[in-house]
């Protein structure tokens, strides 16, 4: 999976994209639930405080209600006198008109109701609907030490009590308000309590209310007394049981207890509770009623409270879920469509490594920059391809080294030369135009290619460099532009293997029905002028000086098979060429005669040694009748001379000619038959010796090539 | 408000209906305790709970104690066989003739106190000079009143009756309280500790043994065989109570549930686990249920110098150990 991700640019920007987008998204979408939350937090707090305080503002008008009766009470027994049936009547129909309230009673201060009445205390409750009668001032109960009496005395003030259910008279939540009143002087001045007037008054109302609104609600509401206790709770275990403190001690959960101090001792409150009053991660929002000291909190579980928020923030996630793959989709696909091409690229990068320029681009038809890259990539291809056709051209056309160094340096472009001393061959085909004079065209090209590719073969191999190539003649020579020591050497050696191949080359042209070839060789060693030869539009690397024109002139004096050396080139390997004649010659321009060196082996390390190609002459059985005439600079003379051909060998023939012909002179021969010459029976050939007899000459003249039907004519006649 | 009380006075039912009440082999005793069902009352519950009771030989019924049924008067009717009261009232009741013998001496400190809100600037004992004190009447104002006296403090007496609400309500700057009961009330009624200012008795020379087993002399002399049993049954239940807390407030709830006491599992805890430290104090080397004459001798010589006896009885004849 590494190297997969290391190696594919697809999957590293598809990754980088689902990566930096999804923590894009994330931050996004981090940032918008907090913010949103604490938008709905604020609002939300907001409502739930009011609920808080309305709730309690409601308990309270209800709480300031069912007062009234006891108070005004209270105020009727400071401003009259009644006697005990008084007393009786008023309470009795206090508690019988009023639904809420259970139970009244008045409760005097010992002696407070009359001198010699220690205590009395008349009671009315409620049995059913009809008020019953009971005078609390029983020894065993002993209402002065009750809280509902004594607190109130003692405060001075009136108290309500802490809530109790009322388990005689079917479970009621009940609570008690307790009343003082007072003595009062003469002047209306209020001296000491005495006594208290108490109210029993149902709180099932709250107990309804609440249950009203807890069904409504997905949390709920409970009320609790100012020292913590539960007044109402959906726990009925916990009313009037369990307060926050004993709960959270219960739980061994020190932060309900924090929250229950702070509840208390604050009127209005947003908490965070946490699951401290239930199972669900909770609110708090609680508001204080001010006449009893308890208060109204409202639970709001978080899950509802942040409901929209979370359904928002879903919405919000998948949105980003979908984009999220939406855009990792599209950067595998770009990503795809960016490597695939480079992927096809590379591959055609490493084929162009190993020479293979046909490369095929599926992206060069596009206009962005891969297609640009990919155009380039194939023009470059193309270019390469050109570049290689041109060295491989120009290798065929001009030597190998030359090509190299060309390429190498471009001073290697540069007009001009030097003085070097090189070895210069020389061949040429004996009697080529002659022998082609006849011959179709394709032959002719099958011809000349067949024996120039086997010689071009063999001068690259000895790293002859090819100076020119005319038609059926090379001019070539070894040392330049790279110094070779040991020139005249290859040179020799070249020229021997290339007068072996024609062995082959002439298998091969019998073969297909093509005359047999012929070719000489001239070498020679001198120092010549090597450069780059021509004008700025066309150069050539070439040889000129005298010793190159010698080596043309040496070369007519070669017959077929047959390797010229120049004297220079002699001294320098005497001692390892095999010569099988020297010849003497006349030439233009030199006084004496020159001597050439007919060699038919090199020794040392080239080491190359020609067949033997002794002439063994065998008299015709009968003689025959030829005319021939001279070849003057490859024309044929019109003029035609009969002579007799006697001996024949198989590259030379023995003739008695009536005129003298000149030595190296090249003739046609055309045989006879009884009837006169055949006129496709054609010999042309070099004169390479003369005798003069009585009255004719003896002329031995050397095949340059021979007609099918001359060949015919000579086999029989033998 | 008044009718509940009417109607549930003397109605703590017996519970433990898995007794077999008319058996005949079973002596039937009653014990009433000096107040209503809680934990302070463990170690009786759990006899009767467990069969320890029943196996001494014993069908005991428990009586609903409290303020208005005094354990006192139950002995005196006969409506009681034992009872439970504290070792000063016992000395006094004795003093002042009612032929009263200490069986067994359960709780061996005083667990009684004085608090006062840190907030009405009350931080050391001098700083109640002055001020409204709610204190309980009768025997558990034997140590304010020696208190006082020792310390020279002139304060607001206000009777205080069954509840903390006086001083909830601010009627007064400081309650008499009981340790493992109306200071644990407080605490849980939104005071933290350090809001409040504590004096214990018994830091201050005045560390009363509380609850015993008492009887009437005369039952001890007639059925010194049940007594004995009823004792011994009772320790064996208060050690069940102090090693078996969680099954012991289980049972201590259903009681006080029975009795519509209104309290909470988290105050009998509190309550359960100070009994511990009361009963078996670290340090102390009394041994369980024993009575300590040094301990009784200095309840008796504060309670004469206070002049709340004439004649403070013979160690010898007020304890009679049961062991």
């Amino acid at each position: 999976m590494r190297t997969k991700f290391r190696s594919s640019l697809a999957l590293k920007l598809a990754v980088f994209v689902l990566c930096g987008s999804v923590a894009v998204f994330s931050v996004v979408l981090l940032y918008s639930y907090i913010y949103s939350r604490q938008i709905i937090l604020d609002q939300g707090k907001g409502k739930a405080l009011n609920l808080a305080l309305a709730m309690s503002r409601k308990i309270e008008q209800q709480f300031i209600a069912v007062h009234k009766l006891p108070k005004s009470l209270a105020g009727f027994l400071e401003s009259s006198t009644f006697d005990q049936k008084t007393l009786s009547r008023v309470i009795e129909k206090m508690v019988s008109d009023n639904s809420e309230i259970y139970g009244m009673a008045v409760a005097f201060q010992p002696f407070g109701f009359e001198k010699n009445l220690r205590a009395f205390a008349p009671y009315f409750y409620k049995i059913g609907k009809t008020p019953q009668y009971c005078d609390l001032s029983n020894a065993k109960y002993n209402y002065f030490q009750q809280d509902w009496f004594h607190i109130p005395v003692e405060l001075k003030a009136p108290v309500p009590s802490e809530p109790y259910y009322d388990e005689g008279g079917g479970n009621i939540l009940m609570v008690t308000y307790s009343f003082p009143f007072f003595y009062h002087s003469d002047d209306g001045k209020r001296l000491g309590v005495r006594g208290v007037v108490t109210a029993d008054v149902s709180l099932e109302w709250l107990s309804k209310l609440m249950k009203e609104i807890n069904e409504d609600r997905k949390g709920f509401c409970f009320v609790i007394t100012d020292t913590g206790v539960f007044v109402t709770y959906p726990n009925f275990n916990y009313v009037m049981r369990e307060s926050v403190f004993s709960v959270a001690e219960e739980n061994n959960n020190p932060e309900l207890r924090k929250i229950g101090l702070q509840i208390l001792h604050s009127n209005r409150g947003f908490l965070d509770v946490g699951t401290s009053f239930c199972t669900q991660d909770s609110f708090l929002a609680y508001s204080k009623i001010l006449s009893t000291g308890w208060t109204f909190g409202a639970i709001f579980p978080k899950d509802v409270f942040f409901a929209e928020v979370e359904r928002l923030h879903r919405a919000n996630l998948l949105i980003s879920l979908v984009g999220v793959s939406m855009l990792a989709l599209l950067a595998v696909l770009v990503a795809r469509s960016i490597a695939r091409p480079l992927k096809q690229m590379a591959g055609a990068a490493k084929k162009i490594s190993v020479g293979d320029l046909d490369i095929k681009l599926d992206a060069t038809n596009r206009s962005d920059e891969v297609g640009i890259l990919a155009q380039s990539f194939t023009q470059m291809a193309e270019g390469l391809k050109e570049r290689d056709f041109i060295r491989d051209a120009f290798g065929r056309y001009v030597t190998q080294e030359v090509v190299n160094r060309l390429l190498k340096s471009h001073d290697g472009l540069k007009l001009g030369g030097e003085i070097r001393e090189i070895s210069m061959m020389m061949s040429d085909i004996r009697g080529f135009t002659a022998l082609t004079a006849n011959m179709k065209p394709e032959d002719i090209i099958t011809l000349l290619n067949r024996y120039l590719g086997q010689m071009v073969d063999i001068l690259l191999d000895f790293r002859g460099i090819i100076d020119e190539i005319i038609g059926d003649g090379i001019l070539a020579f070894f040392g330049a532009p790279e110094p070779l020591e040991d020139h005249p050497e290859r040179a020799v050696a070249c020229a021997l293997k290339m007068q072996q191949a024609m062995a082959e080359i002439n298998a091969r042209n019998t073969m297909d029905g093509l005359p047999r070839l012929e070719m000489g060789i001239a070498i020679n060693t001198g120092s010549v002028v090597v450069g780059n030869i021509g004008s700025d539009k066309r150069v050539k690397y070439g040889a000129v000086g005298p010793d190159v024109n010698f080596t043309g002139r040496m070369e007519s004096f070669s017959v077929g098979g047959q390797v010229l050396v120049s004297q220079s080139t002699f001294e320098r390997l005497s001692n390892i060429l095999d010569v099988k004649k020297v010849l003497q010659v006349e030439m233009k321009g030199f006084e004496h005669k020159v001597k050439l060196y007919d060699v038919t082996g090199i020794r040392g390390k080239y080491g190359v040694a020609l067949k033997d190609r002794e002439e063994v002459f065998r008299a015709l059985t009968k003689p025959i009748t030829l005319t021939y005439c001279q070849l003057s600079q490859k024309t044929i003379s019109s003029r035609g001379t009969l002579g007799t051909l006697r001996e024949v060998s198989q590259r030379e023939a023995r003739t008695t000619c009536p005129e003298r012909i000149a030595q190296w002179e090249n003739i046609r021969i055309i045989l006879h038959d009884e009837k006169g010459e055949i006129p496709k029976a054609v010999i042309y050939a070099k004169v390479i010796s003369v005798e003069e007899a009585r009255d004719f000459y003896h002329v031995t003249v050397h095949f340059t090539s021979v007609s099918p039907q001359a060949l015919h004519i000579l086999q029989e006649a033998v | 408000m008044k009718k509940v009380i009417l109607v549930l006075t003397f109605l703590w039912a017996l519970f433990g209906t898995n007794l077999v009440g008319g058996d005949s082999a079973l002596t039937h005793v009653t014990f009433i305790p000096q107040w209503i069902p809680q934990a302070q009352f463990a170690g009786y519950m759990m006899a009767l709970e467990k069969g320890f009771y029943r196996d001494a030989g014993l069908d005991v019924t428990i009586l609903r104690g409290g303020p208005s049924s005094p354990p006192l008067e139950a002995l005196k009717s006969g409506s009681a066989t034992f009872c439970t009261v504290w070792l000063s009232t016992a000395v006094q009741q004795r003093s002042s003739g009612l032929k009263l013998v200490n069986l067994a001496q359960i709780i061996q400190r005083s667990a009684l106190m004085l608090i006062a809100r840190k907030s009405s600037g009350i931080n050391a004992l001098n700083d109640l000079n002055g001020r409204r004190i709610g204190l309980w009447q009768g025997d558990f104002k034997i140590q304010p009143d020696a208190l006082f006296q020792l310390q020279h403090l002139n304060v607001i007496e206000v009777p205080m009756y069954s509840t903390v609400n006086l001083f909830l309500k601010r009627a007064v700057d400081v309650i008499s309280a009981m340790w493992y009961n109306e200071y644990h009330t407080l605490l849980n009624s939104g005071f933290s500790q350090d809001e409040l200012t504590t004096f214990f008795f018994s830091d201050y020379g005045l560390n009363f043994p509380e609850d015993g087993i008492y009887c009437l002399e005369e039952t001890l002399k007639e059925n010194p065989k049940v007594c004995k049993s009823f004792v011994q049954a009772s320790l064996q239940g208060w050690i069940y109570a102090l090693n078996h807390k969680e099954e012991t407030i289980n049972v201590v709830m259903r009681c006080a549930e029975a009795a519509h006491t209104g309290t909470n599992r988290a105050h009998q805890m509190w309550m359960l686990a100070k009994m511990k430290d009361l009963i078996l104090p670290v340090g102390n080397k009394t041994i369980l249920g024993a009575l300590d004459e040094g301990q009784y001798k200095l309840v008796t010589t504060t309670l004469l110098s206070l002049g709340l006896i004439d004649n403070p009885p013979l160690f010898e004849d007020f304890y009679r150990s049961q062991k």
